[in-house]
């Protein structure tokens, strides 16, 4: 290598995981084609079963793909390769990253508006003339939703909450108070998944289905995302409470830590999106 | 109706009734597309004609434009080439001309503006019509229905390629075609003519609603200026008004499938007193017909 | 601290190096660019002549399945012309390479993940390709519901698996670009060198900046789009299904809020290059350039607020199209700078008229004619006339195959000696350029009058009158045939020619930071950070 380097960006070191990962992430989604559409044959090689089999594999390879990249991650993080200006980068990404996931939400809000602003009657082939001039409401006639005072409220307050364990950990850190951290972490994952379950519970609960009506189709779509994205959450909050516990937080170096934060953040402020347009207003 | 008993029932009655209405079919001029053309079919309605007078006024903006930027940078290339002017200038910045490029293109969009918007209005707002027809797009072919006028209901498929290449099929299917009508009528061209027509009056303000029941279509006749989405479980509504006997053609305008491309619709504009008769002929109510828009 | 480079596949396949992955990237677009060029040959073909005669043959089969193929080769036409050739050419090759070698950095942010943006598009070209295979109507193969892929024909038309391959290769192409993009948007926040300041950056990496937050905060919204797609396809959602209160028009702004920004997408990095070249070529910084900067961000911005001028015949209500038709027609304004300010740069300039110099130029003439007949289409009250015809296809083939294009033949010529140290054979290159330029004119300035006599897009036959100009544009097809095969000659004699250019094959004018290195540039470049002053 030609010349000595002297600046304090990371020239990351060849890697496996991206050729591996689109690897697992292409048998994946062939896999789910198939899985969706099992009676569908591929020159005799996909079909039937062979479907859930490939996403399944392609799934763990995709799993492992990204524990052994973040491990690395974690290992370049502890070795000094995170300078601050390379720190910089990362916060940068990172906020552009959750600016994506914002513009994904903005799919399935637009969904939801456009139904419930503009409601239209469940039209059969053939039937359109008889039903011109109708008139459709919101929420769709023979839907019974949520009471938002119910459940809803108790997971916003939850969600809430995780808010201030968060951030309580956050300033734990900045403090080097290690064992503020790990209980402020602990609280948090543990009301994230709390959060998750009475999700659960409350969609078992849901007398509309998924299926058949845009209403169900919004308000589990929009919701289910964000649930996705709480388990993600939650999960990040997990690992970063495995790496306190380790001890690799410091008090100025804890970026891992401040990501899954902003995360958790950004998933709070949907569910109050949420919580206030689909419950709300539109319950 | 279903429009196969329809004809079948007419066919008993024959030639009697074919002779009656000969006298009287519809002549005037074919809409559709003309070989090698250039621009616009030629306008049937307002609606086409002001669209068509837009186009030619747009045409001409931007042909200035176009010449203009080409003539520019012709020009440049020449003077500034390399031999003629060996030592470049250093000039990056000029307030004044920046402030013009900038404004006189504003200006020429707000002229634009001024004419289309208005047009837009003009176009989109329904007025107060004669009469409507209902308009279904199917894969592959179109279903038109007449409100005003009792029950009547046909189902508009493309002529198939064959019968333009047999003399014998062509001929069933004009006989047919005709005897839908009421008068005798030719088919004019492949893939936009249809074994029945959508029927008519001149000079008559018309609406279009428009659906579909499967997927999206679009129906289209150049010639009127109209082109509108027909979308499962929405109701869209346009208008125009023709004004001149005659056939006139458009093509389905939005991707539905594999016969994209052969569901053609075919416009039979007629006199009132044809449409009247032809209505009749179709055993449609009649009693909307004595309105005096449609009676005389 | 210890750097490894490894030698033979490894270095590319585990390559966390922008120049490696920018040529990887090229290698890609040019592969899949002959694949959809190819296509398009089939659909020209086809269209030469009345009566559908050619697909039937060529595949062996019926005149039925062929109406269906027909629809399949345009819908993969569009798709991978957009997806899969100008995207990873402009943005993944042009944008790897040079922005880091632009803005003198090392590298990108993150190289590694750098890499992954790449090695998604091949899984996500190979489930597209796949999709041609499999069942997508019942009884035929393939998606063959356009590449803006409206709802029901994507959902209840199209029940095979083909149209859930699409899907994810949408997914996952788009999954790349939002990841490229987040990488560039930091890159270039993050690591200019000491002294370049945002506005003395070049415009190539202004171009890309723009394009790449015009990636992020519209891909995703055709990633949720698509996935309700999937949804309403497998697992009885109703988003696009009138039968359970759902709205099929819904899935067009959703798709078109990201469509529209999408042509912007392929059409900014195409301005950043067509500026290097043309202050290269005359010896002449860049005229307003500050003014070329921000007509950019004016024109990505205005871009995401004028996207249901696509959908002026869907049904939207008069207040609402009239709004659209005022917002479009202001793109005219910072893109008409742009135009002017080129031909500015070049006024009083020392013209060299090298290969990518008439690339640029042409770019600059045949953009403005596709643009202004997007004005035209801009105005609702015309666009009923227009709408879904030739017109359109006309429309966006002069700024996408006539521009785009262009510009990424005008950034390889200018930039192929820098990344491979080789000389292109310059006759050849001058007979290859005209060729083409005739070739793609005579293509596409017939559509416009086939489109203004009403004939529409997406059809396999058409009625006989419009025979004359489907056949000279067919004509231009061959043509241009001619001019790229030539094209993939003179690039064969380059790559084999010996490495003979210094640092600057371009001389004075040539004075972005890129023409400071050896060529091709060291594995790692800016070892030590250079100084702006
Ligand atoms: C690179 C891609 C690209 C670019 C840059 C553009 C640029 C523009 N496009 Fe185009 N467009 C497409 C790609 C692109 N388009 C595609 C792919 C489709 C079809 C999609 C599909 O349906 O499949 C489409 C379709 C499309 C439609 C829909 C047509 C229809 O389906 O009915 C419209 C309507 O408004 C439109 C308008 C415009 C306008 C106003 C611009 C403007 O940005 C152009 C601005 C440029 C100029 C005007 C020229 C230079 C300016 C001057 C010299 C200044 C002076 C000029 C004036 C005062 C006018 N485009
Ligand atoms: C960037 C986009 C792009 C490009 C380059 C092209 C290029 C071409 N297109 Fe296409 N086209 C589309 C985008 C593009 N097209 C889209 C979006 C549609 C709509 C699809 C739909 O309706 O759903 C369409 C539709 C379309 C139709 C209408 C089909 C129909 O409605 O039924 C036709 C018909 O003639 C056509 C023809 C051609 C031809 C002859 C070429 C070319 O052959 C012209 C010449 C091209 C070249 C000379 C470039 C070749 C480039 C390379 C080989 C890559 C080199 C790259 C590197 C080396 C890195 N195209
Ligand atoms: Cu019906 Cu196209
Ligand atoms: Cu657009």
């Amino acid at each position: 290598m030609a010349g000595e380097v002297k600046h304090d960006y990371h020239l990351v070191n060849p890697s496996p995981w991206p050729a591996i990962g689109s690897l697992a992430i292409f048998v994946m989604l062939f896999g789910a084609v198939f899985a969706m559409k099992p009676e569908a044959n591929f020159f005799g090689i996909a079909g039937g079963s062979f479907g859930s089999w490939a996403f399944g594999s392609g799934f763990l390879l995709l799993i492992y793909t990204a524990f052994a990249w973040w491990k690395d991650v974690v290992h370049e993080a502890e070795t000094g390769d995170h300078t601050p200006v390379v720190g910089i980068g990362l916060r940068y990404g990172m906020i552009l990253f959750i600016a994506s996931e914002v513009m994904f939400f903005v799919a399935w809000f637009w969904a939801f508006f456009n139904a419930s602003l503009y409601p239209a009657l469940p039209i059969e082939p053939g039937t359109f003339w008889e039903v011109v001039g109708n008139e459709a409401v919101w929420p769709p006639r023979g839907i019974e939703t949520f009471d938002p005072w119910h459940l809803p409220f108790i997971n916003t307050l939850i969600l809430l909450l995780s808010g201030t364990t968060v951030t309580w950990a956050h300033h734990a850190i900045v403090h080097g108070d290690r064992e503020g951290l790990i209980k402020g972490l602990w609280l948090t994952v543990a009301l994230g998944a709390v959060f998750t379950m009475v999700q659960g519970y409350e969609y078992s609960h849901a007398a509309f289905g998924f299926s058949g009506s845009i209403y169900g189709a919004t308000f589990f779509m929009a919701t289910g995302f964000h649930g996705f994205h709480v388990l993600i959450g939650t999960i990040f909050l997990a690992v970063c409470l495995g790496r306190a516990i380790k001890g690799q937080f410091k008090a100025d170096h804890h970026f891992g830590f401040e990501a899954a934060a902003w995360y958790w953040h950004f998933v709070d402020v949907v569910w109050l999106f949420l919580f206030f347009a689909v419950y709300i207003w539109g319950g | 109706m279903n429009v196969k008993r329809l004809t079948a029932g007419l066919m008993a009655a024959g030639a009697a009734v074919f002779g009656v209405t000969v006298g009287a079919f519809a002549q005037g001029r074919v809409g559709q597309p003309t070989a090698g053309g250039l621009w616009l079919q030629e306008a049937a309605s307002e609606q086409a004609q002001k669209i068509g007078d837009f186009n030619e006024l747009l045409m001409w903006i931007i042909t200035v434009i176009t010449i203009f930027v080409f003539a520019l940078m012709f020009y440049t290339m020449w003077r500034f080439r390399e031999k003629a002017n060996p030592v470049p200038s250093k000039v990056s910045h000029n307030t004044f001309i920046e402030v013009v490029w900038t404004v006189v293109p504003i200006i020429i969009l707000v002229v634009i503006g001024a004419i289309s918007l208005p047009l837009l209005y003009w176009q989109d707002v329904v007025p107060e019509t004669d009469m409507a027809i209902n308009v279904t797009g199917n894969q592959w072919n179109w279903t038109y229905s007449y409100p005003d006028y009792g029950d009547i209901e046909l189902t508009a498929n493309v002529v198939q390629n064959s019968a333009f290449e047999n003399a014998n099929e062509r001929q069933a299917v004009e006989a047919e075609l005709s005897n839908f009508l009421g008068w005798p009528a030719k088919l004019n061209a492949r893939l936009l003519d249809t074994d029945y027509r959508l029927v008519l009056p001149v000079n008559t303000k018309i609406k279009v609603q428009l659906t579909a029941s499967d997927v999206l279509h679009a129906w289209t006749v150049p010639a009127f200026g109209v082109k509108l989405d027909a979308v499962p479980g929405r109701l869209n509504e346009t208008w125009f008004e023709a004004r001149e006997v005659g056939t006139y053609y458009g093509q389905c305008s939005e991707l539905c499938g594999k016969d994209h491309a052969y569901m053609p619709i075919a416009v039979e504009v007629v006199s009132k007193q044809d449409f009247a008769r032809w209505v009749e002929r179709q055993g449609g109510t009649t009693a909307s017909l004595l309105s005096p828009t449609l009676g005389r | 601290m210890a750097h490894a480079n490894p030698t033979g596949w490894k270095r590319w396949v585990f390559s966390t190096n922008h120049k490696d992955i920018g040529v990887m990237y090229l290698w890609f677009a040019f592969i899949a660019g002959m694949i959809g060029f190819g296509m398009s040959g089939i659909i020209r073909m086809e269209l030469m002549n009345p009566g559908v005669n050619f697909i039937p043959d060529l595949f062996g089969m019926t005149e039925q399945q062929a109406r269906h193929m027909f629809n399949v080769l345009t819908t993969g036409h569009g798709l991978i012309m957009v997806f899969f050739m100008v995207m990873p050419a402009l943005i993944g090759g042009f944008g790897n390479y040079f922005v880091p070698l632009m803005i003198g950095a090392p590298d990108m942010a993150f190289p590694r993940m750098n890499n992954i943006s790449f090695w998604l598009m091949p899984p996500a070209f190979i489930l597209l390709l796949l999709s041609t295979f499999v069942e997508g109507p019942v009884g035929q193969n393939g998606f063959g519901g356009g590449w803006t892929a409206y709802a029901p024909l994507s959902t209840t038309g199209h029940p095979g698996p083909s149209m859930d391959l699409a899907i994810f290769s949408l997914h996952v192409a788009g999954a790349s670009s939002i990841m490229g993009a987040i990488n560039y948007i930091t890159t270039i926040f993050n690591m200019r060198a000491p002294g370049m300041t945002i506005h003395k950056m070049p415009l190539f990496s202004w171009s890309i900046l723009i394009t790449a937050f015009l990636l992020v905060l519209s891909l995703p919204v055709l990633a949720g789009a698509i996935t309700m797609l999937l949804t309403d396809r497998n697992f009885g959602t109703t988003f696009f299904d009138p039968a359970g209160g759902g709205d099929p028009i819904l899935f067009q702004h959703l798709f078109w809020f990201f469509g529209h920004p999408e042509v912007y997408i392929m059409i900014l990095p195409a301005f950043g290059i067509v500026s290097h070249i043309v202050s290269t070529f005359s010896k002449k910084p860049i005229f307003g350039y500050l003014g070329m900067a921000y007509a950019m961000a004016a024109i990505g911005f205005i871009g995401f607020v004028v996207w249901a001028h696509h959908m002026y015949t869907v049904g939207l209500d008069v207040d609402t199209k009239a709004y659209f038709v005022a917002a479009t027609m202001v793109i005219a304004v910072p893109t008409g700078v742009k135009i002017f300010s080129w031909i500015a740069t070049m006024w009083g300039g020392s013209l060299r008229f090298t290969v990518p110099m008439l690339y640029a130029i042409a770019f600059i003439l045949l953009f403005t004619l596709g643009g202004v007949t997007g004005v035209v289409l801009s105005n609702a009250g015309a666009d009923v006339a227009l709408h879904d015809t030739y017109y359109v296809v006309a429309h966006f083939h002069y700024v996408l195959s006539l521009g785009a294009v262009f510009a990424i033949f005008a950034g390889l010529y200018y930039w192929m000696g820098k990344m491979s140290g080789k000389e292109y054979p310059n006759f050849l290159a001058n007979v290859q350029f005209w060729i083409t330029f005739i070739g793609v004119n005579l293509i596409f300035f017939p559509q416009h009058f086939l489109g203004l006599q009403g004939m529409p897009r997406r059809y396999v036959d058409y009625p006989d009158a419009f025979a004359q100009w489907n056949w000279v544009s067919s004509i231009g097809y061959l043509v241009t045939l001619v001019g790229v095969l030539l094209f993939i000659v003179v690039m064969g004699i380059t790559l084999s020619r010996k490495k003979t250019l210094g640092n600057n094959q371009w001389g004075e004018g040539a004075n972005t930071l890129e023409w400071t290195l050896s060529s091709p540039p060291p594995f790692h470049q800016f070892n030590e950070l250079p100084e702006i002053k």
